[in-house]
């Protein structure tokens, strides 16, 4: 293994296996589960290796269970790892030694630590004294993210009575506080409606630009990783499938673009068959997927050959291509 | 350490302004409280008909235990009891996580996190009881009498608090907790009367095993001005490693929620 | 045949499926039987300090009372008030309401699934507290046995309304379950559970007849254990009282339930 000294985070053969007991349904599996219980070893992530410079932003992308969580748990100290390396900034976060635990912070979407029947401000003044800020630090320091979240009167009103998108806001505000120079957020957008998310994301981005923090965020959200991330990496049954950027997986991915046409008059479909794939057909929409090669050929026969209203060229949705991709089980 | 401090004041104040949202909470309390204490002063004084003794106990004497149980009771529902229940719900909902990464001890966290205050009356009653009653069965306070009580119910309390403490760290094994607290609510519902009135194997029991007899019998001995030296000792022995294995244990039940928990 | 409404099918599953639930926390079962001990506390401190006498029970009938008390609190104990806030609160509920199962069965299921799981280790304590006090030994004759379970499960019932009516408020307020502390007062001393109601003053014992709790440990202990009780009033009562609650909680659930759906839950 090769220690860089620039890299911030370093994982190295890391591993977790979960010990599960098995038991067989019906009245005699009951039985037999209450007197003899059996195990057995799931593994969640095997053998996984990266590193991870500082101010780097990082998604990594799998589907559900596939060891992202538990691979971001590992790389804060929540989890032991079974076997294998971690570390982060210089400590081994098993041993959640104070320095390193005031270097980092964690998000988890949908898991709140801000106190519910009271406002955000109450919460944000025990982080505060429990990281060791003065009250003056952290005025000033949430007066800047406040303006940095757009949150103002939110602060003073109970956390029940906040939209989960409000709520969401003043949870990253919190975790905030205490200037960490790394983030772990576990599908920060989850459960939040489309503009919450984009402001999130929006806001992630110049956090990062302003502040140069290391962010490493989990999602199965693609738009999250699209919007935020230049390099990702790929989680496939607690495998590693892909670390890189994504502008590159995506184009290997994908040899075909979208195409999606409006109509004057319904077709039918037999008609567009030889130009390509006909992903769907709605009335007077098509929507095609064309390979790249034929695609100009393509595209200006169909603008001579109908009566077209409206064209649109772009890549497949990239939760297809992963999809795919997963299903392929590994990158060419 | 200063931070601390200001940690459990503010957990506290917190705490107070949350409750005030719920003003029935405490009305209730206080009833079942008054109730439960009639209640037993009641039973109590069907041991004492016919100008019987209990364990050779006065009536009066008797009284001092009953506020010493009300007053620990007062503990446990201001202190004890909103922790624990806030331990499993943190286990539950896979928010302890947090509790984690904070950069304090967090078995200071978790022990001081909620303070409810409909337990006060209970204590400041407890107490009013202790000493009314202390003072109906003719004993004088000097300093070291106060002193040695004031002790002896810190004691108690560590007893106590370690008691309540290893239950809520079970938690991270069982989440559901109330049948333990059960168990404990009705063992613990033994100290309200003398040690000396139960059979010989019990007194054992209470003393070493569960030992509520360091929780009631004891401090009402010592504002009696009757507790020996020797068993005050005994009681900082003991208060000690319930406390130290309460921290152990806690430890053992962090590493297997982070080895075992996804 | 349908009983509730349900068909023999319907409840076989619940039951058995409800079991399989309680099995899988046997620690916690075992606890509960446990936090049944004290009825035994209380023996040892009636009969160490000689005070049956005074109200005309020698240790042997002390032993008999107590034992027949704690078998009877661990066949009659009820916690739906908490199971139903917690379901309220988690938002489980909606689902359930909107099943053509009324949701309280589901609980009842519960309760009756996990008093077969405790029946072992009842039974267990039962014969423990036998070595230890091997003269207060017996048998109860089939007549006194069927009698006594009966007014057990009835005593059940009526717990079981009680707790429904206080968690039927769960409707309207969040913290209902702090309200069953009020009920839980008066059951923990005039049920019988700490001392046999005989031994109160006559006065006090007036009183505590008027309330369905002494029918819920001492009229069934009464019976398992030999004691002269008035049987035919003991049970005339317990019909009573269930015939008081089971349509207050009927109402009190409809005007609950039209005020959930009204909110918007």
């Amino acid at each position: 293994m090769h220690n860089n000294p620039s890299d911030l985070i370093v994982v190295d053969q890391l591993s977790k296996y979960y010990r599960v007991a098995n038991k067989q349904p019906g009245f005699k599996g009951t039985l037999k589960h209450f007197f003899d219980r059996k195990t057995y070893d799931v593994p969640a992530v095997t053998d996984i290796s990266f590193q991870i410079s500082p101010g780097e932003v990082v998604g990594f992308l799998g589907a559900n269970g596939a060891g992202k969580t538990t691979l971001l748990k590992m790389m804060c100290g929540l989890i032991h790892p079974s076997k294998g390396l971690v570390d982060v900034a210089g400590f081994s976060p098993q041993r959640r030694q104070t320095a390193f635990l005031k270097e980092i912070t964690l998000v988890m979407g949908q898991k709140q630590q801000l106190i519910w029947d009271l406002p955000p401000m109450d919460s944000l003044y025990v982080n505060a004294a429990v990281y060791g800020l003065s009250d003056h630090e952290a005025k000033v320091r949430i007066n800047e993210l406040a303006e940095m979240l757009e949150l103002g009167e939110e602060l003073t009103r109970p956390v029940r009575k906040l939209s989960l998108g409000q709520r969401m806001k003043s949870e990253i505000l919190a975790a905030l506080l205490h200037k960490p120079s790394v983030l772990f957020l576990d599908e920060p957008t989850l459960g939040l409606d489309v503009n919450a998310q984009a402001r999130v994301r929006s806001f992630l981005s110049e956090y990062n630009k302003r502040t140069g923090a290391t962010i490493l965020l989990t999602s199965h959200y693609m738009a999250d990783i699209t919007a935020l991330c230049p390099r990702v990496i790929c989680i496939h049954k607690g495998k590693l499938f892909y670390d890189g950027d994504l502008d590159s997986l995506a184009n290997s991915l994908s040899p075909s673009r979208e195409v999606k046409v409006e109509l004057k008059n319904p077709c039918a479909s037999e008609q567009f068959e030889k130009y390509g794939e006909i992903q769907d057909l709605n009335d007077r929409f098509v929507c095609l997927l064309v390979s790249r090669d034929k695609l100009t050929d393509v595209v200006s026969n169909l603008l001579t050959d109908f009566d077209i209203i409206d064209l649109e060229i772009s890549d497949p949705p990239i939760d297809q291509l992963i999809g795919e991709l997963f299903i392929k089980g590994e990158v060419n | 350490m200063q931070r601390y401090f200001k940690t459990i004041r503010l957990f506290w104040s917190t705490a107070f302004a949350s409750q005030l949202e719920y003003q029935l909470n405490f009305l209730i309390e206080l009833l079942a409280m008054l109730g439960t204490l009639l209640g037993s002063v009641f039973i109590l004084s069907l041991f004492f008909t016919g100008g019987r003794q209990l364990g050779d106990w006065t009536w009066e004497s008797a009284l001092v235990i009953q506020g010493v149980y009300t007053f620990l009771d007062g503990l446990t529902n201001a202190l004890l009891r909103p922790n624990l229940t806030e331990i499993v719900n943190y286990v539950r909902e896979g928010t302890l996580d947090y509790v984690l990464l904070k950069p304090i001890d967090s078995q200071f966290w978790l022990s001081v996190q909620k303070f409810s205050f409909a337990g006060l009356p209970e204590i400041i009653l407890g107490l009013s009881i202790v000493f009314w009653a202390a003072i109906q069965s003719g004993s004088t306070f000097s300093i070291y009498s106060l002193l040695v009580f004031i002790i002896s119910l810190l004691i108690g309390f560590i007893i106590l608090y370690s008691v309540w403490f290893l239950i809520a760290a079970s938690s991270i094994w069982f989440v559901k907790t109330w049948n333990a607290t059960e168990v404990l609510r009705a063992l613990l519902a033994a100290g309200r009367y003398p040690i000396s009135a139960y059979p010989v194997i019990l007194r054992f029991v209470f003393t070493l095993v569960l030992p509520v007899a360091f929780l009631t019998t004891f401090p009402a001995e010592a504002i009696l001005g009757e507790l020996k030296f020797n068993i005050l000792f005994f009681g900082l022995i003991l208060s000690s490693l319930f406390f130290i294995f309460s921290r152990l244990f806690w430890k053992f039940a962090l590493k297997h929620y982070t080895s075992a928990s996804s | 045949m349908r009983i509730f409404g349900l068909s023999f099918k319907v409840i076989k599953t619940l039951l058995t499926t409800q079991y399989a639930y309680m099995l899988e926390y046997r620690i916690e079962i075992a606890l509960w039987a446990l936090s049944g001990v004290l009825p035994f506390i209380m023996f040892s401190l009636w009969s160490q300090n000689d005070v049956g006498n005074s109200f005309g029970l020698n240790d042997i009938g002390l032993a008999r009372y107590f034992l027949s008390a704690f078998l009877v609190r661990q066949f009659s104990v009820v916690w739906v008030v908490f199971s139903f806030e917690e379901d309220s609160l988690s938002g489980r509920l909606s689902p359930y309401l909107l099943q053509p199962l009324h949701p309280l069965l589901r609980y009842v299921a519960a309760h009756l699934a996990e008093q077969a799981t405790r029946l072992p280790f009842a039974i267990a304590i039962a014969i423990t507290f036998f070595i230890l006090n091997p003269s207060s030994f017996w048998l109860p004759s089939l007549p006194q046995l069927f009698l006594a379970y009966l007014s057990t499960h009835f005593a059940f019932t009526i717990a079981f309304l009680l707790q429904s009516l206080v968690a039927a408020l769960c409707f309207w307020t969040e913290k209902s379950s702090a309200l069953e502390r009020l009920i839980f007062v008066p059951y923990l001393f005039l049920s019988g559970l700490l001392v046999p109601l005989s031994a109160f003053p006559s006065n006090v014992l007036k009183i505590a007849m008027l309330t369905p709790f002494p029918y819920l440990i001492n009229f069934p202990a009464k019976i398992l254990s030999g004691m002269p009780v008035d049987i035919f009033n003991g049970f005339l009562a317990q019909l009573l009282w269930i015939s008081i609650l089971v349509p207050s909680v009927n109402l009190l659930w409809k005007l609950g339930v039209k005020r959930y759906t009204a909110m918007g839950a």
